[in-house]
């Protein structure tokens, strides 16, 4: 095989260190720490990125959950000014009805009373007018002038004779 | 058939230079290590100084092949295996674009001389050594018995571990070596089988070297990283004797 002729081995030998030599300070000079300082920097980029997107989720995470309690803290609040007003409402509504039954009951009260006075009053009348006008009568159908004692008498007699058939 | 299939490894002195009695005169295979060099400098110089966040092609790839590497060495070495990254990366991508520029037809592939590859295998090997013997002195000797073996089995196991260490270098010289020149062989032979074939049956043998050759172009990218990869674990070896830091595989 023309690879084992060795006298192309020396000149080989020096040419390949020359030309590796060559090649590593060339590449470790100008090419691996651009190379490895971009790689480094993208890599330090994506963790930032990554650390910044994680921490702005569990920020947002936290905000939710405190809106979440304010929310249902100011549910809770608006259920409770409901329930007050509910209950104002009602007992007002109460109060209402018990001031005007009362009211209407003392209306009542009072136009009964008023009636039986003004009954009362009327009997009374109708009472004295009948007594004048029953002596008149018995006096001209008496023709004669009695004792006021007697009239008296008369005149009860009559009454008496006159509510009994009133009352029946 | 006109010519060997193993033609295409021989060289001539094209210029001949005599360096102290030193012979190193210009071949094909030299001045192809000098393009190999040229456009590998040329085109990672250029990727690594793009330096822009959202990367274009050429610095993605450069990118991908460097983070590659990089995870290849922080796998088998762990983090104080970076002092090497400079080392293990020049020699994949020595080896990758010396295996791609011979794949172009009239090329030469620098990685089919046994020579080459040898002298990476033994530099790889002879720095494993070195950091070994640094970083553990004589106790890196035990790496010749390995962890749990009775004590009787010692003095067995003492040969067979040294000709399993001496075996590390010589198969990684020959593993790309060969791989290289058998690929370029099967192509030459195909190649020719079609010249000499003509119309009637050629497309038969031409259909499989445009097939191979894109086996080929899968295994220029292959060996450059068996070969790599092999630095980081006879390295990381060196480092972690007995694997008994937390990054021993």
């Amino acid at each position: 095989m023309p690879q084992f002729e060795s006298h192309f081995f020396s000149s080989l030998i020096f040419w390949e260190v020359v030309s590796f030599g060559i090649l590593l300070f060339i590449l470790y000079k100008y090419a691996f720490p651009g190379i490895l300082s971009v790689l480094e920097e993208r890599e330090k980029k994506i963790k930032d990125s990554l650390d910044q997107a994680e921490r702005h989720r569990s920020d947002a995470e936290h905000r939710l959950k405190e809106y979440e309690a304010k929310l249902s803290a100011a549910g809770k609040e608006a259920e409770a000014i409901l329930a007050a007003a509910k209950e104002r409402a009602q007992r007002l509504l109460d109060e209402n009805e018990q001031r005007l039954t009362a009211e209407a009951e003392r209306i009542k009260g009072d136009a009964t009373r008023e009636i039986e006075q003004e009954r009362r009053k009327a009997l009374q009348d109708i009472r004295a007018q009948t007594t004048e006008l029953a002596l008149m009568v018995a006096e001209k159908v008496v023709q004669r002038s009695l004792t006021e004692t007697d009239q008296r008498k008369f005149a009860d007699e009559a009454l008496e004779a006159l509510s009994r058939s009133q009352q029946r | 058939m006109e010519e060997s299939p193993l033609h295409q490894f021989e060289l001539q002195n094209w210029i001949p230079i005599s360096l102290g009695g030193l012979d190193i005169s210009i071949n094909k295979a030299v001045v192809f290590m000098w393009i190999v060099v040229l456009v590998a400098a040329v085109l990672m110089v250029m990727a690594g100084s793009a330096r822009k966040l959202v990367p274009g092609k050429l610095q993605s790839l450069a990118e991908m092949m460097v983070d590659f590497i990089r995870s290849m060495i922080l796998d088998t070495m762990g983090k104080e295996g970076m002092r090497f990254f400079p080392l293990v990366a020049t020699l994949f991508v020595f080896i990758l674009f010396s295996n791609l520029i011979g794949l172009i037809p009239g090329s030469y592939t620098v990685t089919s001389q046994i020579i080459v590859t040898a002298v990476f295998s033994f530099l790889v090997y002879g720095l494993s050594l070195i950091v070994g013997f640094m970083l553990h002195g004589a106790k890196f000797l035990g790496i010749l018995v390995p962890p749990g073996t009775p004590g009787w089995l010692v003095p067995l196991m003492i040969p067979i571990e040294i000709i399993s260490q001496i075996a590390r270098p010589v198969s990684l010289a020959v593993r790309l070596f060969a791989n290289m020149t058998a690929g370029h062989v099967m192509l030459a032979v195909l190649f020719s089988l079609t010249i000499g074939g003509g119309l009637l049956i050629g497309w038969l043998p031409f259909a499989f070297t445009v097939a191979i050759y894109g086996l080929e172009f899968g295994i220029a990218f292959i060996q450059a990283y068996i070969f790599s990869i092999l630095t980081c674990v006879y390295l990381g070896d060196a480092f972690h004797l007995h694997g008994h830091d937390e990054h021993a595989h």
